[in-house]
């Protein structure tokens, strides 16, 4: 769930700009400037991926995926999670302009750290992989969900109501996103484990250029 | 002195369900205008469709003839300021200016419509829980209804989900005179003029075009999906199906993106485009963003000149 412009107070905003801008800095400077388009290009995938419905019951949740976008890219993920934003405010209006600030920060930190454990608990196991890919996609929302209410709550008082449901909201969807990033993981180790180092923008063979 | 205490209305319990039929009515009323809009009314083909951005950019009108970097500035500094807005009169004479803009620019009310649907979720979570949830302060209006005193609705709460609600709507709409009334490769180029990093604009064109690659590349093997008998239930092997599909995807998409990549390297890509786009500024640019900030202003003094209270 992306927060929508009209939410939050100026202050908030641009303090969220601020702070996501810096991670966004940190994030490319982690890459070096000629991968950028590979992951720019790989951005888009995930946002595809974003848009894939789940049934539940009687309804349906589409994935958030911040905690699969750590997994597989790792620091560069912020730069990622941002640009997909960017991409679903411009296009579908899910979050608001004014708000992409805040809502970078919601799914980019999430995923930061889900990169960090992924990669140090992922060891050399199929298991363990999958394990860590489960704690990922679960991690991943149930930051975003924590930190979506947190920034609610500190939007004003009244808005306490609105973070409590939404947080509610999101507890069956941190099941399934759990489940199906421990599919993908399994099916990535199975067929292309690369993916899972966190470093897909070193070409299999160098290219000479 | 005198204590401030909530002022409290009784009204008849016969009156409750009213306030269920507003929202509902309007949620079904704006889901119905854009399912009768939809090209061809299938619901599994909606999550799937990506609107073009700049489908009008070539069209010709005021806003489309506005400097670039002038709109850009403009328009985002004319967002900030009307979410910045405390009271309700103001931000809907914001509104009122976003759809003049789509107006002027003769811009198609399906793809505002459509921005404006996309909200209604978050939306209708405000509307529907804030009068019941909102802390109750002294100077507020609280309507109990009958014999129930559990269920109150504080007319503060119900005022400051509007409030969020046209600023949402009104941000949304802005969007359209934002990105339609120019191509998209101009409308970055006049962004990285105004001091966005070029390898940024970069990300955004490629991520933009790459999306539609994969959309047709996911719906592929949508179909060969279906064709093989899946079929969405809840249940563990869709998840895995799903989860199947995504890890294809990725693979699919990181190969492309070496390939993408190489082939960019073999028609000489250095790290940015080059830069065809021409800018000239002229007088009328200056002044449309005169006239857009200049209103944000006066919305902005009168808002905060107003006295803050219920509906006010």
């Amino acid at each position: 769930m992306h927060i929508s412009d009209g939410v939050l107070p100026t202050s908030l905003i641009l303090g969220c700009y601020a702070g996501s801008m810096v991670l966004a800095g940190w994030s490319a400077r982690r890459i070096s400037n000629d991968e950028l388009p590979k992951v720019a290009v790989l951005t888009a995938s995930f946002f595809i991926a974003s848009l894939v419905h789940v049934p539940l019951g009687p309804t349906s949740v589409h994935l958030l995926i911040p905690g699969l976008v750590g997994a597989l890219l790792g620091p560069a993920a912020f730069l990622a999670i941002a640009l997909g934003l960017l991409l679903q405010s411009l296009l579908f209006q899910f979050g608001g302009l004014t708000a992409l600030g805040a809502n970078a920060l919601m799914m980019g930190i999430p995923a930061l750290c889900c990169g960090f454990f992924f990669r140090h608990l992922r060891g050399t196991t199929r298991q363990r992989h999958i394990l860590a890919g489960a704690l990922a996609g679960g991690l991943g929302t149930v930051g975003s969900a924590l930190l979506l209410a947190l920034l609610l709550v500190s939007a004003g008082d009244d808005f306490l109501g609105v973070a409590k449901l939404a947080l509610v909201a999101h507890l069956p969807v941190i099941l399934i996103e759990a489940t199906v990033s421990a599919f993908v993981v399994s099916f990535l180790y199975t067929v292309k484990p690369e993916l899972l180092r966190q470093q897909p923008f070193i070409p299999p063979q160098k290219l000479n250029v | 002195m005198t204590t401030v205490t909530p002022q409290i209305v009784h009204l008849s319990s016969a009156l409750l369900p009213l306030l269920l039929i507003f929202p509902i009515a309007a949620l079904s009323a704006l889901r119905w205008a854009l399912r009768t809009t939809d090209a061809n009314g299938d619901r599994e083909e909606r999550d799937w469709s990506i609107p073009a951005i700049d489908a009008t950019g070539r069209a010709d009108s005021c806003l489309h003839r506005w400097d670039v970097r002038c709109k850009i500035a403009t328009l985002l500094l004319f967002a900030l300021l009307t979410v910045s807005l405390t009271s309700l009169w103001p931000t809907l004479a914001a509104l009122l200016v976003s759809l003049a803009a789509i107006w002027l620019a003769r811009l198609p009310w399906r793809n505002a419509l459509r921005r404006v649907a996309a909200m209604t979720g978050f939306l209708s979570m405000f509307l529907l829980i804030m009068p019941l949830t909102a802390v109750t302060r002294p100077a507020d209006v609280v309507l109990i209804f009958g014999q129930q005193d559990w269920f109150t609705l504080n007319l503060r709460g119900l005022e400051l989900a509007l409030l969020v609600s046209a600023k949402a709507i009104t941000v949304a709409l802005l969007m359209e005179p934002l990105l339609a009334t120019a191509p998209l490769p101009r409308t970055l180029e006049g962004l990285s003029r105004l001091g966005v990093p070029r390898q940024i604009t970069l990300m955004i064109l490629l991520a933009h075009r790459y999306i539609f690659v994969f959309l047709d590349e996911a719906r592929r093997m949508a179909t060969g999906m279906e064709v093989r008998g899946f079929c969405k239930r809840t249940d563990l092997d869709t998840v895995r199906s799903t989860g199947n599909f995504l890890g294809m995807l990725f693979v699919r998409s990181y190969e492309r993106t070496q390939r993408v990549y190489a082939a960019m390297l073999a028609r000489g890509f250095n790290g940015t485009l080059p830069d065809r786009e021409e800018f000239s500024l002229r007088a009328s640019d200056g002044f449309i963003s005169a006239l857009w900030l200049g209103t944000a202003l006066i919305l902005l003094a009168i808002d905060r000149l107003l006295p803050t209270g219920v509906l006010g």
